[in-house]
C-alpha cells in the first residue's frame, strides 16, 4: 500500500515538474512588477488619501492590471503608481478621476509617465546565492558526518537531489499557477527548503534507528 | 492517631491542590497580560500624548519604504571660449558675450557626456560601478536597475541617517588627478591608483586617514611629484611639519561639497603661503579641488595619506568627514564612471505593503494559532490547555524579543516567524504525546530529556541554515536567520523553564489520582 503511495505520488510529482518545465519553455515565469520594465506616474494630492481609493481608480482605468500603488515622502500625501503600461489616456483618466474624487485641481499634462527598467534577476538572486552556498555546504557536512552509518556518499548525493527536486517542484508548482516570482519566491524558497531539511532529517534518524535496532 | 495523620494529609491535598489553582490562574493572567503588551504595547504619558514604551519594530525596506533615487545622464554642457585661431582662452566662461565679440572669440558648448559615451555598454558599467562602490562601502541592502536604452539608473536604499550622505556622493564620477597648481598640468590620474583605504586609529588618538596607495608607474611619478614640488621654506603647512607622508589636514573636509555645491574652495591653499616660493600641486576630485599642497620631502613608498577631520574636535563632525572619505575611498577605489550622472528623482517611497496589510497577517497568524491550540486542547485536555497557555505566553515573549534583540524584519523575517511558532507547536505536541503515551507512572524529567534530544537532532541543520544567515549582511537572509536563530533559542530555553513546569501541575494532579486509586 505505502509502496503503491510512493508511486503514485513520484507520477504526479514528475507530471508536475514536466507541465512547469513546459510551461516556463513556452510561457515564461509570470513575473512581479517590481521585476518588470514598467511605467510609472507620480502626483502629490497635498492631503491623506486612501490606498484603496486609488485602488479602485486604477482597477477602472487600467482595466484590473496588477498595479502597484505607494505613498510618498514622510507626509504620505503623494502617490505613486506603477503599472505594466499607462498610456497617456490612461494617465488623463486616472487624473481626472482622482480630481473628481479629492476635489484636487490636478494637471495630467503636467505629470509625466516614467518608464522604470526591471532589476536583473541576477541582482535579485546573486545576494541570496552565497548564504545558501554556505549554509548548505555546512548542512551536507554535518550530514554526511552525523549518518555515516547509512553511508556518506549516499546521504550527500541524497540530500542535494530531494534538495533540488523540492525546489524544481516548487518552481513549477509557480509556473503552472502563475504565481508571481516576486518579494514572495524567496520566502517561499527558504520554507521549502527548510521543511525538506527536517522532513529528511527525521526520515533519517529513523532508517538510524532501525539500522540500530537490527543491529 | 490515624485520623488526624489522614485530616493532616487531606489539608495538605486540598492546599496543593488549591496552590496549583493558583499557579494556573496566575500563568493564564500572566500569558494574557503577555499577550496584550505584545499586541499592544505599553503606554505611558509622555508630555501631552501616550508613548508605547516598547520598543519599536524595525521593519526592513521591503515593509517600510525606501529612498528612491534616480540617476539620469548628464544633459549639462560645458561652455569653451576659443579665440580665432582655435586655442582655448583662459577663463573664458568668465567673459561676457560682449566681450567674447570684441575679441574675436567663438563659444562652444561641450556636453560633459558626449555622445560617444551614451551607450549600453557604458550604462551597464556605471551601475556596476555604483554597485562595486556600494559592496566597497559595505552597503548591501539596495536594489538597482538600469534602463539600457536612456542610461537610467533606479535605485532603492533603505532610509537611515547615512542615507543623504551616500545619495549625495552617488553623482561622483570618480575622476582622480593631481595637477600643477600653476601650469594645471595632469601629473596623475585614476589610472596611477592601485588602491585607496580608510584608516581609523581615532580610538588611538592618531586620528583618521584617507590612504592613498599607488602602482608601479604611480609610485614613480609620485616620487618625482615630491622631489619636485618640495617647500622651499619652513612653512606652517601640516603636511610641511609632518614627518610622515601625512599631507594636508583638511583634504577630505572640502569633499563634504563636492558632489552637492561643486565647491573649488580650497583650505589648504592659505596654509601654504608663508612664502611663494614653492610649486604646488593640486588634488581633484571630479574637477573639483580638494587640496593644494607641497611636499617636505620625497616620498619613494608610493603613499600619500590625507589626514581626515583633524580640524575638528566635535565628534559628529569627525563622524560626517569619516562618512565622507569612506565615500571618497570606495569611489577611488574603483573605475571612474564612464558617464557623468545627475540626481533627477530622490524622495522616499512607502511600501506597497501597508500597515494594515500587517495587521491582515498579525491575525491571519494568531486565528491559526487559535485554532491549532484549540486541537491541542482537544487531544490532550487539562495537560493541552496548559501548554496552551505557555504556548501563548511564548508568543508574547518572543515577539517582545525581536524587538529588544534589533532584529530587522522583512518579508523572509515574517515566515521565519511563521515557522518557529509551527516548530514550537511541534515540540508541544511531541512532549503532549509522550506524557500520554505513558500511561501510569511517568518520570517527567525522563520525558522532557528525551523530547528534547529527539527533536533538536531533527532541527540541527535548521539551527546551522539559522547561525550562518545570521552572519550574512543582505537584511532578508539576516533577518530570517536571526529571527530563526532567537526562536529557536527561546523554544529551547522556555519550554523547559515554563512548559515543562506546567506539565508538572497536571502531573501531581495525575499522581494524586493514581495515589487515591492505590489506597
Amino acid at each position: 500500500m505505502k509502496k503503491k503511495t510512493n508511486k503514485i505520488l513520484i507520477l504526479l510529482m514528475i507530471l508536475i515538474i514536466i507541465a512547469g518545465i513546459l510551461m516556463i519553455i513556452f510561457k515564461g515565469f509570470n513575473f512581479d512588477l517590481k521585476y518588470q520594465d514598467t511605467k510609472q506616474i507620480e502626483f502629490g494630492l497635498d492631503k491623506q488619501f486612501s490606498i484603496s481609493d486609488i485602488k479602485a481608480i486604477t482597477d477602472e482605468v487600467l482595466n484590473n492590471e496588477p498595479v502597484l500603488i505607494r505613498k510618498v515622502e514622510v507626509y504620505e500625501d503623494a502617490v505613486n503608481i506603477t503599472a505594466r503600461e499607462i498610456t497617456d489616456e490612461q494617465k488623463a483618466n486616472i487624473i481626472t478621476k482622482v480630481n473628481e474624487k479629492y476635489g484636487t485641481d490636478l494637471n495630467a499634462d503636467e505629470i509625466e509617465i516614467a518608464t522604470v527598467a526591471h532589476t536583473k534577476g541576477r541582482d535579485i538572486i546573486i545576494p541570496y546565492v552565497v548564504p545558501f552556498i554556505i549554509a548548505t555546504i555546512i548542512i551536507l557536512i554535518y550530514m554526511m558526518i552525523k549518518y555515516y552509518k547509512l553511508n556518506s556518499g549516499k546521504v550527500l548525493l541524497k540530500t542535494i537531489g530531494i534538495i533540488i527536486l523540492t525546489q524544481v517542484l516548487l518552481f513549477s508548482i509557480m509556473a503552472i499557477t502563475r504565481i508571481p516570482i516576486g518579494r514572495l519566491t524567496i520566502p517561499l524558497v527558504l520554507t521549502v527548503y527548510m521543511l525538506t531539511l527536517v522532513w529528511y532529517t527525521t526520515k533519517l534518524e529513523n532508517q538510524l534507528k532501525t539500522k540500530k535496532q537490527e543491529n | 492517631m490515624a485520623e488526624k495523620t489522614n485530616k493532616k494529609e487531606n489539608k495538605k491535598n486540598n492546599k496543593r491542590k488549591s496552590g496549583n489553582i493558583i499557579a494556573i490562574i496566575s500563568c493564564l493572567l500572566a500569558a494574557v497580560l503577555l499577550s496584550m503588551i505584545a499586541i499592544f504595547g505599553i503606554y505611558a504619558k509622555n508630555g501631552n500624548r501616550m508613548v508605547n514604551q516598547l520598543k519599536e519594530i524595525s521593519y526592513g525596506m521591503d515593509i517600510k519604504g525606501a529612498r528612491t533615487v534616480v540617476l539620469t545622464p548628464s544633459t549639462e554642457t560645458n561652455t569653451i571660449v576659443k579665440d580665432a585661431e582655435g586655442n582655448e582662452v583662459e577663463d573664458g566662461s568668465s567673459l561676457t558675450d560682449d566681450e567674447i565679440t570684441q575679441n574675436g572669440y567663438t563659444k562652444e558648448e561641450i556636453p560633459v557626456n558626449s555622445s560617444d559615451v551614451l551607450n549600453k555598454e557604458n550604462y551597464i558599467k556605471s551601475k556596476e560601478i555604483i554597485q562595486a562602490r556600494f559592496k566597497d562601502l559595505g552597503i548591501e541592502n539596495y536594489n538597482i536597475s538600469v534602463n539600457e536604452e536612456n542610461g537610467e539608473i533606479t535605485l532603492e536604499i533603505p532610509e537611515d541617517d547615512k542615507t543623504d550622505n551616500l545619495v549625495s556622493n552617488l553623482v561622483t564620477k570618480g575622476k582622480f588627478q593631481i595637477i600643477d597648481s600653476e601650469t594645471e598640468e595632469v601629473l596623475m590620474d585614476n589610472n596611477d591608483i592601485k588602491d585607496v583605504q580608510l584608516i581609523d586609529e581615532s580610538s588611538y588618538g592618531s586620528g583618521v586617514y584617507l590612504n592613498i596607495k599607488f602602482n608601479k608607474e604611480g609610485t614613480t611619478k609620485f616620487e618625482n611629484i615630491t622631489s619636485t614640488y618640495t617647500n622651499s621654506t619652513n612653512s606652517t603647512n601640516t603636511a610641511d611639519t609632518n614627518t610622515t607622508n601625512t599631507t594636508d589636514t583638511n583634504a577630505t573636509e572640502n569633499t563634504t561639497n563636492t558632489a552637492d555645491t561643486n565647491s573649488t574652495d580650497s583650505s589648504t591653499t592659505e596654509d601654504t603661503s608663508s612664502e611663494d616660493t614653492s610649486k604646488t600641486v593640486t588634488m581633484k576630485i571630479d574637477d573639483d579641488e580638494i587640496m593644494t599642497t607641497d611636499f617636505d620631502e620625497v616620498i619613494k613608498n608610493g603613499e600619500m595619506s590625507l589626514s581626515v577631520g583633524s580640524s575638528t574636535t566635535d565628534k559628529d563632525e569627525l563622524a560626517t568627514y569619516v562618512e565622507n572619505a569612506k565615500n571618497i575611498e570606495a569611489t577611488l577605489d574603483n573605475e571612474e564612471m564612464p558617464i557623468k550622472y545627475e540626481g533627477t528623482k530622490n524622495e522616499y517611497i512607502l511600501s506597497d505593503i501597508a500597515r494594515e496589510q500587517l495587521n491582515y497577517v498579525k491575525i491571519g497568524i494568531i486565528i491559526v494559532i487559535a485554532i491549532a491550540l484549540l486541537v491541542l486542547i482537544i487531544r490532550y485536555k487539562l495537560y493541552g490547555f496548559l501548554a496552551s497557555i505557555a504556548y501563548v505566553a511564548f508568543a508574547a515573549i518572543y515577539t517582545i524579543l525581536l524587538r529588544y534583540a534589533n532584529v530587522t524584519i522583512s518579508l523572509e523575517g515574517i515566515f521565519g516567524i511563521a515557522i518557529v511558532f509551527i516548530l514550537n507547536y511541534i515540540f508541544v505536541n511531541k512532549l503532549l504525546h509522550r506524557i500520554r503515551e505513558e500511561k501510569e507512572e511517568y518520570n517527567l524529567s525522563k520525558i522532557t530529556k528525551e523530547t528534547y534530544k529527539e527533536y533538536f537532532i531533527k532541527i540541527i541543520p535548521l539551527c546551522i541554515m539559522a547561525i550562518t544567515f545570521c552572519f550574512i549582511k543582505w537584511t532578508p537572509i539576516s533577518s530570517f536567520g536571526m529571527v530563526m536563530f532567537w526562536g529557536i533559542l527561546l523554544i529551547a530555553i522556555y519550554n523547559v523553564l515554563v512548559t515543562v513546569n506546567m506539565m508538572k501541575l497536571k502531573a501531581e494532579k495525575r499522581r494524586d489520582s493514581n495515589e487515591e486509586k492505590n489506597k
